[in-house]
């Protein structure tokens, strides 16, 4: 187990840049999650930790000594792949007892040691199979297995879950963080997926064009989203993005005339996610243009003097259909002020 | 009584159409298959027939004279057996059924061929096997001089030539291609395509040069010099084909092996290599196939007998102006053959999956 540190971290080859600028420190132990879309740099700096890629510029720190000229496989590091990357021509035992190979472990040990391990992520009575002839779930745990087996510093997982089906994925996702837990291994989980970073992980660093936009719990991301990236990032359905033009006291969007709460100035962008807007009491009167049914909730498409704006209601019955008359109601204090051009959010919010 | 009237028309024509169109689909499968092996035995014909009659003749020809009496009589109990059991085949899907006729099939054939044929074969025409200068034996000392070596002779000389070849292409091939496959380097795109055109040549065009190459180093008229030109010759397209195979492995594979503490060489040892190793056997095979059968460079670079190998063993066998005696001939053809044979025929589900992995590439 080991405390990480990125300072300064920067990637690029001839014409392309991968990660621009990542600074990062997880402590020993915890379960981060590094969450954005394909593309932002999260794999590779993901590689960059595991070895396999060493970065163009800045320092990669386990528990404080620096890294970046240790081999991949001196450092100690599991990983699972998304496509688990289980050895075809070895049994289970054998993908799992792989890594210890390398290591001096007495024999007697290292199948001690997976017996244990393979215990631990319920794969016991699989051992002598092949990899072939597995499901994906148990391929996974395999993978799992054989990332953990040599007791690593750093557990790295890739997208672990997104070949899997959607009933396993849930289940994968408890077993992952209950080994995770009960090993206590530090744990780096690499998605696009962010049900499965906030479900998993302890802190979630939202990843955008290879630099970090915000870091910190799901709650930090949802209620305080530092950028509009993150803002439209996490959250499904998407926030509310209504644009308008602040001067002095007061915000112009659409037709409406907002009073702000402190001093703003420019083109500004109002978030409102869906599920802090209803359409009961009084407020701004809208007509339905659009009702989708989501199963447990229902979307809805309201145009207003603010413009297009969307809201969630509970339950499976829609209560409203196109072309009803409602009222939109928000508390001041739900809407999110960004601005235009720099893309942050500012602590500006509405009067109430 | 209206009701009744009404169901019971709709009910049993609908029933029986779609018995009368299994039954057409049925028919049409069966007829499609049948002139499916129709046309494959016809096409097979002129090279199955020439195979069997070279192997008749070797078994019946005495005297060094030709005939068609017992390929005629041997066709008329092999091809009708042949048909009956291909309708068998075809009739009946029951595994049993089918080797139960195959069986009975082969037995009736060898009864009826030994009945017809039997008192014409013998093992005279393999009698090189064993005796050494045979040449000496069929014509006189004079035109043979006592220069004809013993069939074992070419036959190691082949074989070593063909399995040092085998090593050789494998060893090469299998780095090459792993590295063009894997790294980025410069000139990559060139060596590609060098190899390509390398390998439109055609090869013959170098025979003057090599000979001439071979005689100043001193390795012309030995079995190491045709070694070194075949394996030059022949590499590029090896290293073209492991290419396709390694590109078919994927990355994350030897990631996750030098994460788990091995270094690219064992990786590549333990985790990728295991994975090509249907390449591998069919690069294998091929290359000894190809150096089992050379004829052009062997015929140009290896003069004394000694170095002969199963190619010109056989082209000197055949060659004589006092007339060729067609029994030895057909019987070194056999003996010729047999290796490429049973090696196509315990390899061949691997060779056929040699164009799957050179296409993925």
């Amino acid at each position: 187990m080991a405390r990480i540190e990125l300072r300064g971290i920067r990637k690029s080859w001839v014409g392309a840049t991968a990660v621009e600028q990542i600074d990062l420190a997880i402590d020993d132990g915890a379960f981060v999650a590094v969450l954005g879309p394909s593309g932002c740099g999260k794999t590779t700096t993901l590689l960059m930790l595991a070895g396999i890629y060493s970065p163009t510029d800045g320092d990669i720190l386990f528990d404080g000594a620096r890294v970046n000229d240790v081999e991949s496989r001196d450092r100690n590091v599991g990983i699972v792949f998304q496509s688990y990357a289980l050895y075809p021509n070895m049994t289970v035992l054998e993908n799992i007892l792989f890594p210890l190979r390398f290591k001096k472990v007495e024999r007697g040990e290292g199948a001690r040691r997976a017996k244990e391990i393979a215990e631990l992520v319920r794969i016991g009575p699989l051992l002598d199979r092949r990899p072939s002839q597995l499901s994906g779930g148990q391929q996974q745990r395999v993978a799992l297995a054989r990332a953990l087996v040599k007791r690593p510093n750093l557990l790295l997982l890739d997208e672990p879950l997104s070949n899997l089906d959607a009933t396993l994925r849930l289940s994968m996702r408890t077993e992952i963080r209950r080994v995770q837990r009960e090993l206590g291994v530090t744990t780096i989980l690499v998605t696009h997926d962010q049900i499965e970073a906030t479900t998993m992980a302890d802190r979630i660093v939202v990843m955008n064009g290879g630099r970090i936009e915000q870091e910190g719990t799901a709650k930090d991301l949802y209620e305080r989203p530092a950028t509009l990236f993150v803002a439209s990032f996490v959250g499904s359905p998407p926030i509310n993005l209504l644009e308008g033009e602040a001067s002095e006291g007061s915000m112009k969007v659409h037709q409406a005339t907002l009073v702000l709460a402190g001093a703003a100035q420019g083109a500004m962008l109002l978030g409102l996610r869906p599920e802090s807007v209803r359409a009961e009491g009084s407020g701004t009167p809208a007509r339905i243009v659009a009702v989708e049914p989501m199963g447990r909730e229902v979307l809805y498409s309201a145009d207003s003097a603010l413009g297009v704006v969307r809201f969630m209601e509970a339950g499976a019955e829609a209560r409203h259909r196109e072309g009803d008359n409602v009222t939109l109601a928000y508390r001041p204090s739900d809407a999110l002020l960004f601005d235009k051009s720099s893309g942050r959010r500012l602590d500006v919010r509405l009067a109430s | 009584m209206r009701v009744d009237t009404l169901e019971t028309p709709i009910a049993v024509p609908a029933w029986r159409g779609w018995q009368s169109l299994a039954r057409r689909a049925r028919l049409r499968r069966l007829g499609n298959q049948s002139a499916l092996v129709a046309f494959l035995l016809i096409v097979s014909m002129p090279i199955i027939l020439p195979y069997f009659w070279m192997v008749v003749i070797s078994f019946t020809a005495r005297s060094g004279g030709v005939s068609t009496d017992v390929l005629w009589t041997a066709c008329a109990v092999v091809i009708p057996a042949v048909l009956i059991y291909s309708v068998v085949h075809l009739m009946i899907p029951v595994k049993t059924v089918r080797v139960l006729a195959a069986i009975v099939l082969a037995v009736i054939g060898a009864t009826a061929l030994a009945s017809l044929v039997g008192d014409k074969l013998h093992w005279l025409n393999y009698r090189f096997l064993w005796r050494a200068n045979i040449i000496e034996e069929i014509r006189t000392k004079a035109t043979a001089g006592g220069q004809f070596p013993s069939v074992w002779i070419a036959f190691r000389n082949s074989l070593a030539l063909a399995v040092s070849q085998t090593l050789i292409i494998l060893a090469v091939a299998s780095l090459a291609g792993y590295y063009i496959s894997r790294f980025a380097f410069r000139g990559r795109e060139a060596v590609l395509q060098g190899m390509l055109v390398l390998h439109a040549f055609p090869a013959m065009t170098l025979i003057i040069p090599l000979f001439l190459i071979l005689h100043w180093v001193g390795l012309l008229d030995t079995i190491l010099g045709v070694m070194l030109v075949l394996a030059t010759i022949e590499l590029p397209f090896y290293v073209f084909v492991m290419k396709g195979f390694f590109d078919a492995v994927p990355w994350d594979i030897e990631m996750s092996a030098m994460t788990d503490g091995a270094t690219r060489r064992q990786a590549f040892r333990l985790v990728v290599l295991p994975q090509v190793r249907v390449g591998l056997i069919a690069v294998a095979v091929f290359a000894f196939i190809r150096a089992w059968e050379e004829y052009i460079f062997v015929r140009t670079m290896l003069i004394e007998n000694k170095n002969w190998v199963m190619s010109l063993y056989l082209f000197w066998v055949s060659d004589d102006i006092m007339g060729v005696d067609y029994g030895i001939v057909a019987a070194v053809c056999v003996f010729y053959v047999l290796p490429s044979l049973l090696l196509y025929v315990f390899c061949q589900k691997y060779l056929t999956q040699m164009t799957i992995g050179g296409i993925r590439g």
